[in-house]
């Protein structure tokens, strides 16, 4: 284990603060290319902490403003600094941020804990300005997505305990008179060797003022208490008795509750309105018009819902093609175009196939897709006194500041964003659109808080979608065995999307349209992919595991067709391309577990695939039984390798959550487009996975991999096309459309 | 209107057609019970009303005879019921969301049906939707719940 | 299938509702039979009468012992492919209680209420407990000839003579059960065919004429 100060000097400030009766210790990380320009700005103190700890009479609490949407993420955080902190877990207390707080307590706020940065983070805003070109890097540092959060907190978080605990030691070795490398921690004490105990919360005051120490060694994995066993959730209680506060749940003196109709062309705006009606429902306060919609404030959150509906409006359409048709011939048309990237090229692809004797070619598809969080968007937002607090469950708090300080012109220190818990994220609630209509709806009725509640319909209607996109493979075998593999995909670009709607342009290819394909660990001679995209379509972003979750269903099922091309059992072939002795063992792995190739009832059938996304290889195992009402899916095994484990029984959770929302979304998720509106309005048309179609799962994890990964998204991309090659196994028929129930029943 | 909720009997002044869901969120600041889909089709509303589960969502206020007991009813983070105890031990929530629903749910299927089987299980749980697909725990903790119950 | 006395409790007051639910002093529909009526008009009233009991509005909760409600007609897709229906959404099973006490009772969603508004896609209700037809009464695609034969066989009908079906139309329909509903669905929901007095006067002409069924 490297010294804390190694790594300090690379890629963390770590530092402390005094607060009110304790201290706060974090660390902050910075990204190595920026060392110089940050570590400048740094030194006149701009930056402060991102996530910390802060220990005072009532005990510990680490805060960190990630998003927690379910991933468990403040748990393995907490557990991070509980471990360096020797504090028991039954003590630890988290907290989003204190900023939630501040706004009950604002003398919190005046005596200087270092809290607006914490979601100001100026480190953020520093990279915003200087460094557009990286933004994806940025992103990272103040962003909950891209399976990142784990990786990004395990040698922090540490270290910020690390360092707390080691200055809680140097408190205490000062009122002691003894030397602090005679003390011990153990239980949220520091222990002298005469076996006198002093509380944390006793020190707290005075390791404020210790100057901090400079080489710290984090505790080897041999001697973990907590990572590597499985905790339970510090959030679990609460979300089992309904007292786990998630945006909509948030109550403010004089609240009131408003909801938003926007038009369904969307990016359309609204050429007019007649709200008559709404205004004369009973309980209605205002009806606010904005661009491309109005918001309707109300007393109750049906009184708005009800008068919403009564509203009629004149909408402009959009730019994008009326019909579905139309929108995948876009996609179709951007193979026609030079390729955005084409990251492998191994071999001669063009040559091998001149040289074929057979050639097996195919196409697939997919559409767009909703998020369909359970918990529909939303945000509370009050402006009073040139101050504004958002409250949002959301996975870009620095993005919610952004938009908020645009729309009111108020400065960073002004605009608290208070991230709650998430009911779902998956990539839809990075986006900023539920805030900024609650601080449009803060500035109508200033000086009263106001939750703005979008309705099922309106959340599903106004997404930022997963992109359709197509797959297009030319393949071809020699003396039984794969010899050239052409692969290309096209879709539209979710950084193009994002730049329509204000966010960072990035020049140079969309590598999220080529996400797990050109990575893949197989070693087949004559190996190209590209990626083509097109031009911006329906509004779309990042969905669960991003790129990964179309062209891993691309390319894992064009693979399957290759391996029954050649005569080969397709697991097999994939173990024998592989070129990664990591990944080699996930797959056998999987197959061990799942008893790949033994002999299976006549009605049942296995599938299977393999992804390697984030960083993290994930192979899967599905079993499907034919019945009379259709298909159904009986079991699903799936292997991880995460590098480091920190709590198996939580990303287990994680990989078997994925796992079974990859296969909704193969089963059943398909979002339209007719007339230029969406066609899906709610869960009748829009179903997911239930509970009797949810598969026995079993998984296992290993830990050959040498980094640190996260498991929120992994466990998604494998699923659809292990499921394809299972029908095809059971029925010969090669599904190349998602969603299969267009072709195929489910019982 | 009067409701009885949790055992306290509240009189609001609501309009008949309000969802109960509504009354209870808006109106008494119960925030348990949570809006999904206000179509019935997903369940997060559920919440008792004489001991079985009914979508609040769906459920006029005006219409409401006898007790409503919601989430935070059936048991608190210190003297939890034994189905939310079922739901800790297997450690079951990821976001949570949909999980007082599914907990109301479970509850209400074991005052019908002490001992369900996997069958009746997957017949009374699938009308709760999870989007975090936490199903594997949910149908583990039912079976726990169960015995617990059943042990009682 | 085992269950509590609890359940069986709910069951009985349930059916009990059927009886005892609020009166009505006018009747919803008269029941006027002819003086008489041909075998020829018994025929064209029954293939009314089929219209009316195979229309979704009807059948999809006429269901066989599966004890599966469906979704079928306009409004209640996507189906399976090369199918005109699906089943009832969220895996719902009535049980052999045929009002979901095994598991969740229907009542869980569909209220029990006067009011027969309600929105599309929503659960919809009306004035007595929603439960399926007993499974005897079974009319999910079954052909006109099979559902004759059950409509005029009183131990698959609930013992009742034409005279008797056409009274059970008015009563299920004054207390704003499922009979008056399925012409009043709301929602965007598709009515069944004709009316209500169209299909008691057709039951009385097919009664007249003999209870004629046609071949299959």
């Amino acid at each position: 284990m490297g010294a804390v100060k190694t790594i300090a000097r690379r890629t963390f400030l770590i530092g402390s603060a005094a607060v009110a009766g304790g201290a706060a210790f974090g660390a902050y990380k910075i990204s190595q290319p920026f060392d110089n320009p940050l570590e400048a700005n740094l030194e006149n103190g701009e930056f402060a902490l991102g996530d910390y700890i802060l220990i005072d009479e009532s005990g510990v609490t680490i805060i960190t403003p990630k998003g927690e949407m379910g991933q468990g993420v403040q748990t393995t955080w907490a557990a991070m600094v509980a471990e360096e902190l020797d504090i028991s877990w039954e003590d630890v207390k988290i907290d989003h941020g204190p900023a939630s707080k501040a706004y009950y307590n604002e003398a919190v706020l005046e005596e200087g804990l270092p809290i607006s940065s914490l979601e100001n983070s100026g480190a953020a805003k520093f990279m915003r300005k200087n460094i557009v070109p990286i933004v994806a890097k940025a992103m990272t540092m103040v962003t909950t997505g891209g399976s990142s959060s784990t990786a990004d907190g395990y040698v922090k978080m540490r270290a910020a305990g690390a360092t707390a605990r080691e200055a809680l030691k140097l408190a205490a070795a000062k009122q002691l008179g003894v030397k602090a490398s005679t003390l011990k921690t153990h239980g949220g004490h520091v222990i002298a060797s005469d076996g006198t105990k002093l509380s944390y919360g006793s020190l707290a005051e005075n390791s404020a003022k210790v100057k901090l120490p400079k080489n710290i060694k984090l505790k080897p994995r041999s001697e973990w208490r907590l990572l590597g066993t499985s905790l339970p959730r510090l959030d679990m209680k609460e979300k089992v008795t309904g007292t786990a506060m998630f945006a909509p749940d948030i109550r403010l003196p004089g609240m009131k509750f408003a909801t938003v109709k926007t038009n369904p062309h969307l990016g359309g705006k609204m050429n007019g309105y007649d709200a008559f009606k709404a205004e004369k429902v009973k309980g209605v306060e205002k009806i606010v018009p904005m661009d491309n919609g109005v918001i309707v404030i109300a007393n109750n959150t049906w009184t708005a819902f009800k008068a919403a509906d009564l509203i009629s409006f004149d909408w402009a359409k959009s730019d994008y093609p009326d019909q579905m048709e139309e929108h995948y011939a876009v996609v179709n048309a951007a193979f026609d175009k030079d390729f955005d990237s084409r990251q492998l090229d191994n071999g001669n692809v063009e040559q091998a196939f001149s040289d074929a004797d057979e050639i097996i070619e195919g196409e697939y598809r997919v559409p767009y897709l909703a998020h369909a969080c359970m918990e529909p968007v939303n945000a509370t937002a009050l402006l009073k006194d040139g101050r504004l607090d958002l409250w949002a469950g959301n996975q870009a708090a620095t993005d919610q500041q952004t938009i908020a300080m645009s729309l009111t012109g108020l400065t960073a220190e002004n605009v608290h964003i208070h991230t709650q818990y998430m009911g779902g994220g998956f990539g839809r609630k990075s986006e900023v659109d539920f805030s900024e209509y609650a601080v449009r709806a803060a500035k109508a009725l200033e000086g009263t808080p106001v939750h703005v509640m979008w309705s099922r319909e309106e959340d599903m209607t106004h997404d930022f979608y997963r992109p359709i996109a197509m797959g297009r493979f030319k393949a071809s075998a020699k003396g039984g065995k794969p010899y050239a593999f052409d692969m290309k995909v096209a879709c539209p670009s979710i950084m193009d999307s994002g730049a329509k709607r204000g966010g960072p342009s990035i020049p140079g290819s969309d590598m999220t349209n080529a996400m797990t394909i050109w990575d893949q660990p197989y070693g087949i001679p004559n190996y190209r992919t590209s990626a083509y995209r097109t031009d911006p379509l329906l509004p779309i972003g990042a969905w669960r595991s991003v790129g990964g979750t179309q062209n891993a269903f691309f390319q894992e099922s064009m693979i399957d067709e290759l391996a029954h091309h050649a005569g080969l059992d397709p697991l097999e072939m994939r173990l024998d391309l592989m070129n990664n002795d990591v990944c080699k063992k996930v797959l056998e792995s999987v197959a061990e577990m799942s008893g790949w190739g033994r002999k299976l009832p006549e009605d049942h059938a296995m599938g299977c695939a393999f992804a390697l996304a984030f960083g993290v290889p994930t192979a899967e195992v599905v079993e499907i039984k034919q019945t009379a009402d259709g298909i159904k899916i009986i079991n699903a095994w799936a292997t991880v390798d995460v590098g480091i484990p920190l709590d198996p029984r939580n990303i287990e959770a994680q990989v078997f959550g994925g796992l079974n929302y990859g296969l909704a979304a193969a089963m059943m998720g398909e979002i339209s487009v007719e007339d230029g509106k969406i066609v899906q309005t709610n869960f009748h048309d829009y179903d997911s996975l239930r509970m009797y179609q949810a598969p026995n799962v079993e998984v296992k994890i290993l830990d050959n991999g040498e980094h640190i990964r996260g498991i929120g998204e992994p466990g998604t991309p494998p699923a659809a096309p292990a499921l394809g090659n299972a029908i095809f196994a059971l029925t010969g028929q090669r599904l190349r459309e998602l969603p299969f129930n267009k072709f195929v029943a489910f019982a | 209107m009067k409701l009885t909720v949790n055992g306290d009997t509240h009189d609001i002044d609501v309009d008949e057609d309000m969802p109960l869901l509504w009354a209870l969120r808006d109106e008494l600041n119960i925030t348990g019970p949570k809006y999904g889909c206000g179509i019935a089709m997903c369940g997060a509303c559920t919440v008792h009303i004489d001991g079985l589960a009914v979508r609040s969502c769906s459920v006029r206020a005006g219409d409401v005879e006898g007790e409503v007991t919601t989430i935070e009813g059936l048991g608190s983070p210190d003297a939890m019921h034994a189905v939310q105890e079922a739901w800790n031990e297997n450690q079951v929530a990821q976001c949570g969301y949909c999980q007082p629903g599914q907990i109301m749910a479970a509850a209400s299927l074991l005052t019908l049906n002490p001992e369900p089987t996997d069958e009746i299980i997957d017949q009374a749980m699938s009308a709760n939707l999870c989007r975090c697909g936490t199903y594997p725990r949910i149908r583990a903790a039912v079976k726990s719940a169960a015995a617990k119950l059943g042990g009682a | 299938m085992k269950f509590p006395i609890l359940s069986v409790a709910l069951l009985s007051i349930s059916l009990a509702s059927l009886t005892f639910a609020a009166e009505s002093s006018a009747p919803i529909a008269d029941i006027n039979p002819p003086a008489s009526a041909t075998v020829a008009e018994g025929l064209e009233a029954f293939s009314r009468i089929f219209e009316v009991t195979s229309h979704p509005r009807c059948a999809n909760c006429h269901v066989g012992e599966d004890n599966r409600p469906r979704w079928s007609g306009p409004s209640y897709a996507p189906f399976p492919p090369g199918q005109d229906w699906r089943y009832h959404g969220m895996n719902i099973n009535a049980g052999d209680s045929r009002i979901g006490v095994e598991t969740m009772p229907c009542s869980a969603c569909h209220q029990t209420t006067p009011d027969l508004e309600s929105k599309p896609h929503t659960p919809p209700h009306f004035g007595i407990d929603w439960q399926l037809a007993p499974a005897q009464f079974e009319w999910f695609g079954k052909s006109p000839s099979e559902i004759c034969a059950q409509l005029k066989d009183p131990t698959r009908n609930g013992a009742r003579d034409w005279q008797g079906l056409a009274h059970h139309l008015v009563d299920d329909a004054g207390h704003r059960g499922p009979v008056l509903w399925g012409w009043n669905p709301s929602g965007n929901r598709e009515a069944a065919p004709y009316s209500l007095q169209q299909h008691v006067d057709d039951i009385t002409i097919w009664g007249v004429a003999g209870q004629p069924c046609p071949a299959e």
